[in-house]
């Protein structure tokens, strides 16, 4: 329970965790300089295999499975670090990229000695001012110090890492989003197969990763695959960061062994609900995991397995806790709204559904409500998702859309009740919203 | 080159887009440097990208108008951003917001008369355990109660800084934090653009 | 290309499909229809307006995905017709609409959108949107001919992906995202595309609209006639609208071979020119006043009889490129056998030798482009000059992955997908051939590694005016013998192919024959009677003719050699020198204006007949309206003034005609309009049951090099000032004024600058403005041909440049 694999050093170096020097000071790189004297990038790449280590990014998926994806002989092949974090209610990639950015490069470097890369990108959200500077500091460090650039350590083994900043996009998290934002282009997502490892960026084979998941990889090779996949949960290894926002008395991120249950996650590890009041729900992995309450889920396990068999998903490791003043209509509304504004806009049920459930809710909120409403905010979602089943069936090229319908869904089977008190007795005519010229 | 631009924004734009495999990736660093150049991203700022990375203006404005941080009108000298996404607006972002705009006399979306604002609401600012954020170009600060907020605008009004740091307003302004910081950054944002060296927005204190 | 075929299960069905095919197509081809707004065959799919959706099993079950973006692969089990299906459509649909203006009634695709007739196909009949709909300014202006209206658009991105993937001038584009996305140009920067018509024409609602049809007809009053362009030798397919009796708009037409469906703006809106007042629709004869209109019969008697006065040697004939190859054989037959003269010459010395150009082997297809390895282009600016085969060229680089090397004395539109790209100095062509055969130089490494990569084809031609018409032929010799390219001779003019096909050369007879061949006189005569013994004059050596009295009449068949010919000086003394002119034509062009009598022709969506264009490929051309007044066919004509004469050339119809010209040319044995019906690839001459008696194997003549000062680079461009062009309104204002593009090393040496006025001399002489073009090689001066104010300028000769003194820079 106690175990940490990512915070430890920041921990024991609140002041200076993120320099070079601190971190040589902590062993730092000297796993690197280990691999590329005695393992062979294969070894390399097994052991984060036998790590049983999966994606942070949200997909949590088997990150050993996806390097194993590369074509045999295309080259180059590109490793892109995936730094977009624009979850709401996520805010661990920061922790990382601000506090141990030399682990994070540490983590590319080994990685892209396992995956035969010499570009390395990692794209930070424009927003990141600091995490950025933070990270080019570590990397100019990181060229000096002969960690980085050419003949890495003596050895054959070159890498050149650039840091790519984004500009206010959440959808360029999607990692063919990101490769297109890359690229000079817009940031929409491609149509998948064929997946980035194949056809990614520049369309060469591509491996896109989270800040978090390739932070794991210096441990891993230092203590070896196998001391990774011991920690917690068989299909949940290692550590994981939690970001506990909300109606949480001490939120913030909270580096864990997943196996607990969400009462002790709640409770124990965020400091119970704020003036001890009831909680009313929350939502468990990110703004576009369908929401938990209480009665149904406090004690049933926190892991990657538990989350999905109840329907929905650990995603970003972003808990977003609402407590029983909770207007939850507004709430679904600030939800719906955070994705019909990071639409991309290319798919037609994206772009007009999320923007017609959002006025929707805006109409229920400001009284003006219909008792069709109900069913026309499920239809529409429907017609998103279809059959609003988990995990999500799509109309759409990626999940954004249906992501959108999660509030809903959610809002619709747990407190169905309070939507339906929103709604005037007498229906009024409809206030037609004045129309806005837009260009 | 653009001739009209800086030397040093020039030498910026040749750095920038040799660090890529094609041109075209550097659309976006360029276009902050760009926005430095004009102040935001101008139509003449679009033609110039165009023609560093070979594409039309046209193409360059559909990738500047695909990003919010790219702003395609006047903006002040402090570009007030005020989170209203879900963890925010659970801990009394909207208040914050309404408050903000009260004191600098500006709306949501506007800039103030004198130029010397712009307020705006964005999504999720990556900083939920701290909520309420706000930030001044860019620069964060967390844990912001609206009476802070108003401070905030007065201290901006008032001390006029010229370069802004996350580091000195979180002390000034500031409450709880997602994470600890750790030491005082040397450095801050001298436009409302992520501050960043090699982009040239950022700048010792 | 993947080869055989797979099985799938359609809605409970096993059906054959090919394999490799898009999920889409083969669903279409089997007979199920899958509506869709933003997939199209001829262009990547992007899967972004969900129309397509089909569900598909998985491992894991059923899902939906669309068919566009999906690929067909054994034992692929798809349902087209389940609820999850009917109700996704619907949802699209519905999503589509919400903000969708309901102005179909004034809307010009009312009554023919892809967006109407699916939503009354497959939509939910009723919506439930109450909020307010999106609204922007409409319509906005995006260019001098296109309109666009955002509030219809439903962002399928076809125009987009047009602008940028087929046509490669991303001028329209996205902007903004989400909820706010639209298309839009950049400001100050209009849709300024060769191409852009095909957009209008792509777009599945009323979003884009074309300013000449805007408002012109409804969909349901209008008549279609599948015909080809006349615009240049590539003759796209095209359908022909009208409606009441006016052409109203030209679409491309997709059959695949000759042009996919696409169409210059040139190719589209042309046809404004029909109706245009300045046509000559009477018969007009000269007396000392000017032209005065005449009747059919005094004009017929009038030519008859002035021809009788002369012995057939001392008429010539010009001009064909702009008739059906029916009316360049009657044409041909006139002057053969009524006239008996051997001076006929469809081209003006502005193209290609004619055995070269009609026979060339092996000689390619535009397939043979999408197939190729390499392309060689060494010839014309191909985006200026034939702009569809520029598409198609551009397609085969990005999307079929040859290799294109382009040699040109200045940039061109297709440098920017160019593999090699390399310039010269017009006059230098046999030094630059002799580097790209050794490949020992730098630049010409990359090149000649190219074209030793087969399949290669040769696209050679006339790089402009000034160029001699045998360095092509040496180019071709080259990657004939090298690389056993195959050739396509690029000669420009509408149906030149077509009139050489039918002899309308001096050493040419119909169908590939060569004049010199015994057999073929022979066989020719069996069907004509007796041909003019002694060798033919081509159109320089008519055009000296006339001024040196030994021609002393000229028989002009919509030929404008004032304008066209390289010595426009040489042209008008010889058109002044002539006793007798008659023109064929449907204006006063200013050559012309020289006639002693001008017999109007029908023209474009008026005739009738077969055309053949660059690569040999015969198609029909159909008739939609009405020629206007007592303009006529040209073989009609031709019949009365053979009768006139005395003589009977066996017209009586374009069909007729077309008959016989099956049975006395061999290439054509093939031809019959039976095989021609619309929606058919055409037929590729000399084809399965036509020989090609003359096989014509280009050969090096041993060019000099030119080492004059200055060399003069004319090349063309799209928007001229030709005729039809000038009486076009859409289009009349889109020609560039013609200045004189110099080299900015020659520009100093001058003291001139961009902007100043200089007066050029070549052959005659124009004031024209200075423009800087780093792309031409020091050395050569560019003058676009045939553009307002350089009219007076020939092509061949010394060039001079002098400046003038006032408000020089
Ligand atoms: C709409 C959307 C937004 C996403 N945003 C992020 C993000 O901000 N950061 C991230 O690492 N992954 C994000 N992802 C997941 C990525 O697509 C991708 O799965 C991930 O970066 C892969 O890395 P991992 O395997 O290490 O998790 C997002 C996915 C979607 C569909
Ligand atoms: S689902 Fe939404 S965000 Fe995702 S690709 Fe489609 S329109 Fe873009
Ligand atoms: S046609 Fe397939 S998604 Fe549009």
């Amino acid at each position: 329970m106690t175990q940490k694999i990512l915070t430890t050093r920041m921990e024991e170096h609140p002041s200076d965790s993120h320099t070079l020097a601190r971190y040589l000071d902590t062993g730092g790189y000297a796993t690197l300089h280990k691999a590329l004297a005695d393992m062979s990038p294969d070894d390399v790449a097994a052991e984060v295999k036998a790590s049983n280590l999966r994606g942070r990014g949200g997909a949590s998926f088997p990150t050993g499975v996806k390097w194993g994806f590369l074509p045999e002989d295309t080259r180059p092949r590109y490793l892109v670090i995936n730094a977009d974090e624009s979850e709401p209610g996520t805010f661990k990639d920061r922790l990382l990229l601000e506090r141990d950015p030399h682990q994070l490069l540490e983590g590319i470097a080994l990685s892209a000695y396992a995956l035969d890369v010499q570009r390395a990108f990692v794209y930070v959200r424009g927003e990141y001012s600091k995490a950025a500077r933070r990270l080019q500091r570590a990397i100019d460090e990181a060229y000096e110090g002969g960690y980085l650039g050419a003949g890495i350590a003596g050895s054959e083994f070159s890498l050149d890492v650039t840091l790519h900043l984004g500009a206010g996009a959440y959808i360029c998290g999607e990692e063919t989003a990101l490769l297109s934002s890359l690229e000079g282009q817009r940031g929409e997502p491609r149509i998948k197969p064929p997946f980035p490892a194949i056809e990614g960026l520049y369309s060469m084979p591509t491996i896109v990763n989270n800040v978090e998941t390739i932070s794991n990889v210096p441990w891993i090779i230092a203590n070896g695959g196998f001391a990774f996949a011991s920690i917690g949960p068989t299909t949940s290894a290692g550590t994981r960061l939690m970001s506990l926002s909300g109606h949480v008395a001490t939120p913030g991120d909270y580096e864990i062994v997943l196996g607990l249950t969400w009462r002790d996650l709640i409770y124990d590890v965020g400091g119970g609900i704020r003036d001890d009041r009831p909680l009313k729900a929350w939502v468990p992995g990110g703004a576009s995991a369908p929401w938990f309450v209480p009665e149904t889920h406090l004690d049933t396990l926190v892991t990657i397995d538990d989350i999905a068999a109840n329907g929905s998903m650990i995603g970003s490791g972003a808990v977003i806790v609402m407590d029983d003043t909770t207007n939850v209509v507004a709430a679904a509304h600030r939800l719906v709204k955070f994705f019909a504004h990071e639409s991309c806009g290319q798919c037609t049920p994206c772009r007009e559904g999320t923007t017609w459930l959002e006025r929707i809710l805006d109409r229920i909120l400001t009284g003006q409500g219909r008792r069709d409403d109900l069913d026309l905010l499920l239809d529409v979602s429907d017609n998103i998702s279809p059959g609003l089943v988990w995990p999500p069936a799509m109309t759409t090229i990626c999940p954004l859309g249906p992501s959108a319908t999660a509030p809903i869904v959610s809002i619709m089977r747990y407190f169905r009740d309070e939507v339906e008190a929103m709604i005037p007795v007498e229906e009024g005519s409809l206030v037609a919203r004045e129309e806005v010229l837009l260009g | 080159m653009i001739p009209t631009w800086s030397a040093d924004n020039q030498e910026r734009a040749t750095a920038l887009i040799a660090q890529y495999p094609e041109k075209r990736s550097a659309v976006m660093p360029l276009l902050y440097v760009a926005s430095l150049e004009h102040g935001y991203v101008t139509e003449e700022a679009m033609r110039e990208v165009a023609e560093l990375t070979g594409l039309t203006a046209a193409q360059v404005q559909s990738v500047a108008s695909f990003y919010t941080m790219y702003r395609r009108d006047p903006v002040g000298n402090y570009l007030v951003s005020v989170c209203t996404s879900i963890s925010c607006w659970l801990r009394g972002a909207d208040d914050l917001l309404a408050a903000i705009e009260d004191e600098s006399g500006t709306l949501d979306g506007e800039m103030s008369e004198d130029g010397t604002f712009t307020i705006e609401h964005v999504e999720c600012s990556g900083a939920c355990g701290g909520a309420p954020v706000l930030s001044v170009n860019w620069e964060l600060i967390e844990g912001v109660e609206p009476d802070k907020g108003r401070a905030l605008i007065r201290w901006l009004r008032d001390a006029e800084p010229e370069t802004i740091s996350a580091d000195e307003m979180q002390v000034l302004f500031g409450g709880r934090r997602s994470f600890e910081w750790a030491v005082a950054e040397p450095e801050g944002a001298i436009a409302p653009l992520p501050a960043f060296a090699p982009y040239g927005t950022a700048r010792e204190l | 290309m993947a080869d055989g075929s797979v099985t799938i299960t359609l809605d409970g069905v096993d059906i054959e499909v090919e394999a490799g095919q898009r999920l889409i197509d083969a669903l279409c081809d089997a007979g199920t229809d899958i509506p869709r707004f933003c997939y199209d065959r001829r262009m990547d799919p992007v899967g972004l307006c969900r129309m397509c959706l089909v569900e598909v099993e998985f491992p894991r079950g059923m899902a939906l995905v669309p068919s566009c973006t999906s690929v067909v692969r054994d034992g692929m089990v798809v349902d087209t017709r389940s609820n999850v299906v009917t109700k996704a459509e619907e949802g699209v649909i519905e999503f589509l609409l919400i903000n969708h203006p309901l102005d179909c009634p004034t809307c010009d695709k009312g009554g023919e959108c892809p967006l109407q007739d699916q939503a009354f196909a497959y939509g939910p009949g009723e919506s439930r949107y109450v909020e307010a709909k999106r609204r922007w300014e409409k319509p906005i202006p995006i260019s001098d001919l296109i309109l666009l209206d955002r509030e219809r658009c439903i962002l399928c991105a076809l125009c987009t992906r047009f602008s940028d993937e087929v046509s490669g001038d991303p001028l329209i584009e996205f902007k903004g995202r989400g909820n706010h996305l639209q298309v839009i140009t950049f400001p100050d920067e209009p849709y300024a595309s060769y191409f852009s018509g095909n957009t209008v024409q792509l777009c599945p609602v009323g979003a884009l609209t074309a300013k000449p049809y805007r408002f012109k007809a409804r969909p349901w009053d209008l008549e279609a006639a599948e015909s080809v362009s006349f615009v240049d030798s590539v003759q796209p397919r095209t359908s022909v609208q009208a409606s009441a009796g006016n052409v109203v708009r030209i679409y491309g037409v997709d059959v695949g071979a000759s042009n996919q469906g696409w169409l210059s703006d040139k190719d589209r809106f042309i046809y404004e020119h029909i109706a245009s007042p300045e046509r000559v629709t009477t018969p007009l004869v000269r007396d000392e006043a000017g032209f005065r209109e005449a009747t059919w019969d005094e004009a017929i008697r009038l030519v008859a009889d002035r021809l009788a006065e002369y012995k057939g040697s001392e008429v010539a004939g010009l001009g064909g490129a702009r008739s059906t190859n029916e009316d360049a054989y009657a044409f041909g037959k006139f002057l053969r056998t009524v006239v008996v003269t051997a001076h006929l010459d469809a081209q003006l010395d502005d193209g290609l030798a004619a055995d070269f150009a009609a026979a060339v082997t092996p000689r390619a297809t535009f397939g043979d482009i999408d197939e190729a390895a390499t392309i060689l282009l060494w010839g014309a600016d191909l985006k200026e000059e034939f702009p569809v085969l520029y598409l198609r060229v551009r397609r085969a680089v990005t999307g079929l992955g040859a290799k294109l090397v382009v040699i040109h004395p200045r940039r061109t539109g297709l440098d920017d997908v160019a593999t090699h790209k390399l310039g010269y100095r017009v006059g230098s062509g046999a030094e630059t051939l002799a580097w790209l055969k050794s490949g020992r130089k730098k630049h010409f490494k990359g090149p000649r590694a190219a074209l030793s990569e087969g399949p290669v084809v040769a696209l050679v031609g006339r790089t402009g005016l000034a160029e001699d018409p045998r360095l092509a032929e040496a180019v071709a010799a080259f990657a004939r013998d090298t690389a056993g390219a195959k050739i396509l001779p690029l000669v420009r003019r509408g149906n030149v192919f077509g009139a050489l096909d039918m002899g309308l050369a001096p050493d040419l007879l119909p169908g590939r024959v060569a004049v010199t061949s015994k057999e073929g006189r022979a066989a020719l005569e069996s069907s004509w009677g007796p041909l003019p013994i002694g060798a033919g004059k081509g159109a320089t050596e008519i055009l000296q003719g006339l001024s040196d009295g030994s021609i002393r009449s000229l028989l002009l068949n919509g030929a404008d050699p004032v304008r066209d010919h390289p010595s426009p000086r040489l042209a008008s003394d010889a058109l002044e020198a002539a006793e007798f002119v008659v023109a064929f034509d449907m204006f006063l062009s200013d050559s012309v204006v020289h006639a002693d009598v001008v017999l109007p022709v029908a023209g474009l969506g008026e005739v009738e007949g077969t055309a053949t264009n660059l690569e040999g490929r015969v198609q029909k051309v159909n008739p939609i309206v009405a020629a206007p007044g007592f303009a006529r066919p040209l073989w009609s004509i031709l019949d009365d003034l053979a009768f006139a004469l005395g003589a009977d050339i066996g017209g009586g119809s374009a069909e007729i005609i077309s008959k016989e010209i099956a049975q006395v040319a061999p290439a054509y044995a093939d031809v019959s309009w039976f095989r021609l019906l619309p929606g058919t690839e055409g037929i590729v001459v000399p084809g399965s049951e036509g020989t090609q008696p003359l096989q014509y194997i280009p050969a090096d003549a041993g060019l000099a090099v030119s080492n004059a000062a200055l060399t003069l680079h004319a090349g063309r461009v799209l928007y001229d000032d030709g005729v039809m062009v000038r009486h076009s309104p859409g289009l009349a204002g889109l020609a560039p004024e013609a200045r004189v593009y110099l080299h900015p090393a020659d520009a100093e040496a001058l003291t001139v600058g961009e902007g100043d006025s200089v007066v050029v001399g070549v052959d005659g002489e124009a004031t024209l403005t200075v423009g800087i073009d780093p792309s031409l090689a020091k050395g050569t001066i560019y003058v676009p041909f045939n553009q307002r104010g350089s009219a007076a300028l020939g092509t061949i000769g010394t060039v001079t440049i002098t400046p003038l003194d006032s408000g020089g820079s």
